[in-house]
């Protein structure tokens, strides 16, 4: 499943490259996306893949109207978080996750790190001060 | 599908100088603070909103202008979004000392969660 | 159009005079990085000005090929201050 996914990424980014469609063009793509090398390992669940891609689409959106809402907050505050993240081994849907949290200007993923056995990523966040103090500010962390 | 693109072509020219003009605007926002002095990272989070959707609404603005480009400027967004957010992600662990990344450290940090 | 031309060379200059001024090495890669995507952009902006789309063809392969070497020499760099 990894196998047929990785090809057909490569062809789109081929057929994306050259901007051509005739056969001969194609097969080459083909041809070069099959005899790359291939990353090896586990195997690559598709259901959370498919969950991670979603999500990373999503956040396309979200980051322009939190970019938004930081051009017109007036002060910033910084807080370190933590987050839950997916099994390690399952390389896409981290490396999909951490371009989502990445791509929201609010977030910024810092690392992936194990508290008890658990995958966590350490996240930093900026984000407007609020007007009114929330019950969360009570918890802030500093590094 | 060619009639309804020929229905919009009027408005493709203030669509895309709007979108180019937007762009511009997140990029001041944005590098300005590299000249102030801040925390490093809160930089990067800027940096982020400039480089990556900045530059994001001006290649919309371009693909409005031509859209016969297509597969180029798509190529060129997707390597965009996914370059300049990893390269962002880079940066800021690198940044850091490394006794920080180590698992310890994190551990006492207690973990109220950003997205349950 | 032209306007917008100036407008990025003045955007552009921010990050430039960053890199001039003495200051960590950790800022000076952010500012290199934003350097490298500008101007890419810009290339492709000013391809298009001149209807040129070969001008934008480099602006458009610099930008999906990315600044790896940056990646790679924040990386020996993190480990040369460990």
């Amino acid at each position: 499943m990894g196998f047929l996914l990785s090809c057909l990424l490569r062809l789109v980014l081929w057929g994306l490259l050259t901007a051509e469609t005739s056969a001969i063009n194609l097969l080459i793509g083909l041809a070069l996306a099959v005899l790359l090398p291939h990353a090896r390992g586990p195997r690559q669940p598709l259901a959370p893949l498919l969950r991670a891609l979603w999500g990373a689409l999503v956040a396309i959106p979200v980051s322009y109207g939190e970019a938004l809402s930081l051009i017109r907050g007036g002060g910033d505050e910084e807080r370190w978080l933590e987050q839950p993240a997916s099994a390690p081994s399952q390389r896409l849907v981290i490396f999909l996750e951490v371009l989502a949290i990445t791509l929201t200007p609010f977030t910024l993923v810092l690392g992936l790190s194990r508290v008890e056995g658990r995958p966590i990523y350490r996240i930093h966040q900026l984000r407007p001060r609020p007007s009114t103090p929330n019950p969360a500010d009570t918890r802030r962390i500093e590094p | 599908m060619t009639t309804i693109l020929k229905a919009l072509e009027p408005f493709a020219d203030p669509v895309s100088l709007l979108l180019l003009g937007a762009g511009l605007l997140l990029w001041f926002w944005g590098t300005w603070p590299l000249l102030e002095a801040g925390s490093y990272l809160s930089k990067l989070h800027k940096l982020s909103v400039s480089d990556t959707l900045g530059s994001t609404l001006m290649l919309l603005g371009l693909l409005v202008r031509i859209p016969g480009q297509w597969p180029l400027l798509c190529l060129a967004l997707l390597g965009l979004l996914v370059w300049n957010t990893i390269f962002g992600y880079v940066l800021a662990r690198c940044s850091l000392p490394p006794q920080q990344s180590e698992p310890a450290a994190a551990a006492r940090l207690a973990s109220p969660t950003l997205r349950p | 159009m032209n306007v917008l031309i100036w407008g990025m060379l003045l955007a552009l200059l921010i990050p430039i005079a960053v890199v001039c001024r003495p200051c960590s090495v950790w800022d000076r890669m952010a500012a290199f990085s934003s350097i490298a995507s500008k101007v890419a952009l810009m290339m492709m902006v000013v391809g298009v000005m001149r209807n040129d789309w070969m001008l934008g063809l480099v602006g458009a392969i610099s930008l999906s090929a990315g600044n790896s070497g940056m990646l790679l020499l924040a990386n020996v760099l993190r480990e040369v201050e460990r």
